[in-house]
């Protein structure tokens, strides 16, 4: 069955079961590869996007519940990188693997539209995306620097 | 099947699909000889393409812009490989740093082609020469590619055992230097002047007598021509004279990294791919007994079913791993949903499915009181017993870990018949190499592996069948390009574990409190990589009689290298037994460590000793804490208890318990050993902070238990990793610098974390817990 999906501000037709996760339809039908899996229940982020503007968890949502709503992933925060929220991750070098970081930046920047300024208790509470080679420490950092650089 | 047909009508669909997200280098073998560019590579492309310009020497290609590519044969992983490798070239190719582009070095080319004579001597004087090679390490001739292949083209192109920077310094500058003297040779060729008057900065090449320049793009193409007349005399520079190496370089790989962009293996597209979901025996040795592929044949999208033997052990390591089945589909998810209703009998070894978690810590408790290999036995350990004030023991355990690393397994893989294509995120592309080979049947000249970065490593990628199940899958059905994934699930099974170790160590205490006898014994299972780490070399802390036996058993479940080895087990045991006899002592842990250190005669005691009073003093150790909350300290050190190289640093973590049993890292303070010099301190401050974290999750949270033979945490809701709400707000990290060369860094920082916490929840609330992780122990206090 077709249907259509909103991604990134472009209208896509998809030919998939509606059931299909909004994550395997982002990557293997809309063709956007910056979104991943990892657990596939939900637990750890690494799919997140947002979903009419709040960070959802792109593996445990079924497509259909996409329709008529935009998405937003990691390839839609900024044509060439330049979004304050990369370049504050690029200050801090926060990066390691890299293969949590487009989830834990979907989340981050979903508390910075909601809290331009947050504490750390709110980033505690709300960027809950596990990295396993443990970048937390420059995340956090490059989540208050993006909070600076949006506010100017 | 005519596969040369196969071949044109796969490059023509390559060509057909320019722009979208599909990789169009891949090249028929028979047209190997010509270069080729990517047709429609992506922004994130990592992979080996034949150079339009000549390449200078197997490392180094510079194109008429300018541009550097400098060829990386480790595996990018989180750990700056792909920066840090770029930048020992770069410090002696004197080129614009802003220019540089990474590309994997060619696993294939690496099969065919010897490595160039002039790097195989290493000058200088081993670990304390500031102006040698150091102390790299090839492993002797092991065509399987495990021990290493000490003179193929790149010699080494595993990731592991944190030696990328050890193994790779010399022949890496020297690569850059060679580059280099031949690019001033042809600069000395095109003008006819002698090659002595030029110099070469920032890619220019200059004649400072008539004032001429040119860039190195512009030369280039001539010094491919031109062969070094005496390459044996190139020296490479000593850390005095680095001035890109020491500094702190942002990784080359985070711009994309940001974006989305960087290709994961998870990501490679082919056309005409079909993709394969994976089940194998959840109880390793098991086999499949029978599937029904009539059940989902009709199911949406699905193509074939498959089963596939346990891997050749011969191929793994010795690792006995499953038999399985996959099912292929047009997409991931139709080939997951289909095989997760396809009905399937496992065959499962009857030894296997009666072992518990239980029964293993029995067993491990039973060998460890059998005569074990002894090791060490200095001075009259039993005398001094007899002769102690006091005597503490303590048994300490450690579970089986999992690396959980983010990136599910996962390969795609083409075979015709007479090429295998791989793409892949893997620590060891040689052991990749054999394996196609062997399965296939095709030479290993003509296996093909195009390297992606991976999504978290910690010990060959897994160290698990990955590829071997991809290669399987992919030689059943030659001419289809299979990208294999597995399931989260999947990948916890099909992956090495960590051993669960158990170590039981007894002093004996003078009257003073200072041990004058000391019996370790560890045990782990058999193949339990470095399950004797650093105890068979010394206690470390001086004793005058010491005894270390290791004693193993046998398990089913397959161990490996995850991130530390044994020797973060161990550094548990030992750090955690100090804390105690410190206090059975009535000592303050730092100043007993110290003094112990200072009567021994290791050769880096100074270090060892610098680094505590260092840590200590960073911490503010002995000023007053709020109560609930506490310091702990431990040393880390990593071969310096032999005469080699060392990797040295102490670190005081402060920490705090509320009554409820809630634990909170709250900082860490890090003396660092730099050696004589460290290339990329930004990425060792990211190694030291990860790590952190690494060992924080080791301590608190994570265990695999084994149930009916197989694994019971097979997903991150069981098998927990920590969020930034759990991390140390504060890390401060001090470097200070040493004379001999590095170990490495990529494991076995902050291995303190584990004693040092146990300290602290020892302190808070009076108990003392010696099985890790502390998250199973009630830890409420009152």
């Amino acid at each position: 069955m077709a249907f259509d999906l909103v991604v990134n501000g472009s209208t896509h037709r998809v030919d998939a079961d509606p059931q299909t996760p909004l994550l395997w339809v982002i990557r293997d039908h809309v063709g956007l590869t910056g979104t991943k899996f990892s657990c596939g229940i939900g637990q750890c982020g690494a799919c997140t996007v947002h979903l009419d503007g709040r960070a959802v968890r792109s593996c445990s949502i079924p497509a259909a519940t996409a329709i008529g709503k935009p998405v937003v992933t990691i390839e839609g925060v900024s044509p060439d990188g330049t979004h304050p929220i990369q370049l504050a991750w690029k200050e801090f070098d926060a990066p390691q693997c890299g293969y949590c970081q487009s989830g834990m930046i979907m989340s981050a920047l979903a508390l910075l539209r909601e809290r331009p300024h947050p504490t750390d208790a709110d980033i505690d509470a709300r960027v809950t995306n596990a990295c396993r080679c443990g970048t937390y420490y420059r995340v956090r950092k490059a989540i208050h620097l993006a909070a600076d650089l949006m506010g100017k | 099947m005519n596969t040369d047909v196969t071949r044109r009508e796969f490059l023509a669909t390559v060509a057909a699909a320019q722009g979208s997200f599909v990789l169009g280098f891949w090249m028929p073998v028979k047209a190997h000889a010509q270069t080729r560019t990517p047709a429609s590579a992506p922004a994130g492309t990592v992979w080996y393409e034949e150079p339009a310009t000549p390449e200078v020497n197997a490392w180094i290609v510079v194109a008429p812009d300018d541009t550097v590519t400098v060829r990386i044969a480790q595996t990018e992983l989180g750990q700056g490989v792909w920066t840090s490798n770029a930048m020992m070239v770069c410090e002696e190719l004197q080129c614009d740093w802003t220019k540089v582009r990474p590309q994997y070095a060619s696993a294939n080319r690496d099969a065919r082609e010897k490595a160039p004579a002039w790097t195989l001597a290493v000058p200088g004087n081993g670990a304390t020469d500031p102006k040698g090679g150091g102390v790299p390490t090839f492993g002797t001739r092991d065509r399987t590619g495990v021990a290493g292949i000490p003179d193929s083209l790149y010699r080494r192109m595993r990731t592991n055992a944190a030696s990328s920077v050890k193994d790779g310094r010399y022949y890496l500058q020297l690569a850059g230097a060679e580059a280099r003297e031949r690019l001033l040779l042809a600069a000395a060729d095109l003008w006819s002047v002698p090659v002595a008057e030029l110099t070469a900065r920032n890619s220019i090449i200059t004649h400072a007598r008539s004032g001429r320049t040119v860039t190195y793009g512009r030369v280039a193409h001539r010094a491919a021509q031109i062969p070094h007349p005496h390459p044996e005399t190139i020296a490479i520079k000593p850390p005095d004279q680095w001035t890109l190496m020491g500094t702190e370089q942002k990784n080359l790989d985070v711009p994309l990294k940001v974006t989305g962009q960087t290709v994961y293996g998870i990501d490679v597209r082919l056309p005409g791919m079909k993709w394969a979901a994976v089940k194998a025996c959840p109880v390793y040795g098991g086999d499949v007994a029978r599937f029904d592929f009539d059940a989902v044949r009709d199911m949406p999208g699905v193509r074939s079913a498959v089963q596939f033997p346990i891997p050749d052990p011969a191929l793994t390591r010795g690792r006995i791993f499953s038999g399985g089945v996959a099912v292929i589909a047009d997409s991931w998810y139709q080939a997951r949903t289909a095989i997760d209703r396809m009905p399937i009998e496992w065959d499962v070894p009857p030894e296997h499915a009666a072992v518990n978690t239980a029964m293993m810590r029995d067993g491990l408790l039973a060998a460890i009181d059998q005569p074990g290999q002894v090791r060490v036995n200095q001075g009259d350990v039993d005398a001094g017993f007899v002769r102690a004030a006091k005597i503490v023991e303590a048994t300490y355990s450690t579970p089986y870990l999992a690396r959980a690393r983010m990136e599910p397994g996962n390969a795609t893989v083409l075979v015709t018949d007479d090429r295998v294509d791989i793409w892949i995120g893997d620590q060891s592309p040689q052991e990749t190499r054999f394996s196609a080979s062997t399965i296939t049947g095709i030479p290993e000249q003509n296996v093909y592996i195009h390297l992606c970065h991976l999504g978290g490593g910690f010990g060959r990628n897994g160290n698990g069948p990955q590829a071997e199940h991809a290669i399987m899958i992919a030689n059943a059905h030659r001419g289809t390009p299979i990208h294999m994934l597995w399931t989260r699930e999947q990948d916890f099974i099909g992956t090495t574990y960590r051993a669960m170790g158990l170590a039981r160590l007894r002093a004996g205490l003078d009257a003073e409190g200072w041990p004058i006898a000391l019996d370790v014994r560890t045990c782990m299972q058999r193949d339990g990589f470095g399950p004797e780490a650093s105890f068979d070399v010394t206690s470390r802390y001086h004793v005058p009689s010491y005894r270390y036996s290791s004693h193993t058993t046998r398990f089913h479940v397959p161990v490996g290298t995850r991130r530390g080895v044994g020797q973060a087990a161990h550094e548990f045991y030992r750090e955690s037994f100090m804390d105690e006899l410190a206090r059975a002592a009535g000592r303050d842990p730092y100043l007993y460590r110290r003094e112990l250190l200072a009567r021994t005669n290791l050769p880096y005691k100074a270090d060892m000793i610098k680094a505590l009073d260092m840590a200590a003093e960073m911490s503010g150790w002995g000023t007053p804490l709020p109560r609930g909350t506490a310091r702990a300290i431990a040393l880390e050190e990593r071969g310096a208890e032999a005469e080699g190289l060392a990797t040295i640093s102490a670190m005081v973590h402060t920490v705090s318990v509320s009554r409820a049993g809630k634990v909170r890292l709250e900082r860490v303070d890090v003396a660092h050993d730099t050696g004589f010099g460290l290339v990329n301190p930004l990425s060792v401050k990211k190694q030291i902070e990860g790590q952190v974290v690494w060992f924080y999750n080791d301590a608190m949270h994570q265990a695999t238990t084994i149930a009916d033979g197989h694994v019971v945490e097979n997903n991150f809701d069981t098998f927990p990793l920590s969020r930034i709400g759990e991390n140390p707000p504060e890390i401060n990290i001090r470097f200070f610098s040493t004379g001999h060369w590095l170990m490495g860094m990529g494991h076995d920082r902050a291995t303190s974390v584990q004693a040092a916490i146990g300290d602290a929840i020892y302190q808070i609330t009076g108990k003392r817990f010696r099985d890790l992780p502390y998250g199973n122990h009630d830890l409420t206090w009152s």
